[in-house]
């Protein structure tokens, strides 16, 4: 089998979602250097979305994307719509709220976990794949920063572990409630979470 | 699968395990247009009654689920004295969980259900130790389409779309119509540094992020049945005060 049948063969496994992170990235690194296995791929997807009924097929390159979401150094933005609708939003909850912007109309102030912490800054971690298992632990961040300041990357990094573990408690109920309405099985959504902690869904 | 549990009148009991705890739970379909009904056995002493919502049986959640995963049935293992086919779920993409789904090959329940991460291990799972099911069905035929009650928003990240929002009190909802993700917005803590982290609870990933921007710090949290990388995405998509534009 040539390089060229292998890129294909591994094109195909990509777009019936049979591919792994490392094939992925060596396709992506072939299509990088390769415009006819580029342009087979964009009319690959442009087939898959005909054949899925998609009346307007679209003509993005997602080589382009996807290899932005593998390269962890560039976080991307995936959806500026939303994005707009966000950031819209929280620019009103700033304009009428101040320094509390986003507070739940509660009343109640989310709890300065880490303050006692001091206000080092880092950048935003980069990712690594996580290997989920059956059990309750915390998940491995990769840190992209100076050796100097280690040890303050492994602060942040206890940092965010504790803010996401409190942040599990106090939301998981009302994560469940939404969760609920898609789960095949509604009820197990709502056994993840010890019953006083249910919540209403939120609603538009 | 999808309208079983809302069209099939039933009651059970379903072992539920995840993240090497267990329990017993006694479940009961809803009568029509009413909430089914749950107990947690290992809780306490005569279990109070908690209620679950009707699910969606919309014929455009079953497309969307389709869009992004990638079905497969065969003959399945018997589950509570009932005949099953496994229904596989497979992620078309790195984006979601893999679900394997045993339906009583009768009525479509679901009597089991496993939920893995992308390496393939086990996250939760849960399985009914027995079953009963009344005659007839509840809330018209199995065979009608409810479309009431669903809605698809706009997409977020590939086969994400939103599905409700309160942006007033920053939080937002996500589906792909099987998996959901909840997006919640808030102040960064004060002293926070900026940074992120994860924890994971059986299958409920929660994902935390702290940023900074000319307008202050924001704290945005992503708990869902999701992959490390579709939290990371949907806190992407939130932008922080003054950079929406």
């Amino acid at each position: 089998m040539t390089a060229e049948d292998k890129d294909r063969e591994a094109l195909s496994a990509l777009m019936d979602g049979e591919a792994q992170e490392l094939e992925l990235r060596r396709v992506l690194d072939s299509i990088s250097s390769d415009p006819s296995l580029r342009e087979r791929w964009r009319r690959q997807q442009q087939v898959r979305e005909l054949l899925q009924g998609q009346r307007n097929v679209s003509d993005v390159d997602v080589s382009t994307r996807v290899r932005e979401v593998l390269d962890t150094k560039r976080p991307v933005r995936r959806n500026p719509i939303w994005s707009m609708a966000v950031a819209a939003s929280v620019t009103l909850a700033v304009v009428m709220g101040g320094q509390q912007l986003l507070i739940p109309s509660s009343g109640v102030t989310p709890a300065s976990v880490v303050s006692e912490l001091g206000g080092a800054v880092v950048p935003v971690l980069g990712a690594q794949p996580v290997q989920a298992s059956l059990g309750a632990r915390a998940l491995p961040v990769s840190h992209r920063q100076a050796t100097g300041i280690q040890t303050t990357g492994q602060s942040v990094a206890a940092v965010y572990e504790r803010l996401a573990r409190d942040r599990y408690h106090r939301l998981n109920g009302r994560h469940a409630a939404s969760a609920a309405h898609s789960h095949p099985a509604p009820y197990i959504s709502y056994a993840r979470v010890p019953e006083l902690k249910l919540e209403a869904p939120d609603s538009e | 699968m999808l309208r079983a549990s809302s069209d099939v009148t039933f009651e059970g009991t379903v072992l539920y395990e995840r993240a090497g705890a267990r329990q017993f739970l006694t479940v009961a379909s809803a009568p029509a247009g009413s909430r089914g009904e749950l107990r947690r056995m290992n809780a306490e002493a005569n279990p109070r009654s908690e209620f679950w919502p009707i699910p969606s049986r919309s014929s455009k959640r079953i497309c969307n689920v389709a869009e992004v995963y990638v079905s497969s049935l065969e003959s399945g293992r018997v589950i509570a004295g009932r005949s099953t086919q496994r229904l596989t779920l497979r992620p078309r993409d790195t984006l979601r969980l893999t679900h394997l789904v045993d339906m009583d090959e009768e009525t479509g329940l679901p009597l089991a259900m496993v939920t893995l991460d992308l390496d393939g291990q086990m996250l939760e799972r849960y399985e009914y130790a027995a079953i009963e099911y009344s005659s007839g069905v509840s809330g018209g035929s199995v065979g009608d389409v409810v479309e009431a009650g669903y809605h698809r928003g706009r997409d977020i990240v590939p086969g994400y779309f939103l599905v409700s929002e309160n942006p007033d009190r920053g939080v937002f909802v996500v589906s792909d119509g099987l998996a959901t993700a909840s997006i919640f917005v808030e102040p960064l803590p004060a002293g926070a540094p900026v940074g992120e982290g994860a924890i994971i609870e059986g299958a409920t990933l929660t994902y935390t992020r702290g940023v900074r921007s000319a307008s202050g710090g924001l704290l945005i949290s992503v708990l869902g049945e999701v992959p490390f990388v579709t939290a990371r995405l949907l806190a992407d998509a939130v932008r922080p005060p003054l950079e929406g534009s």
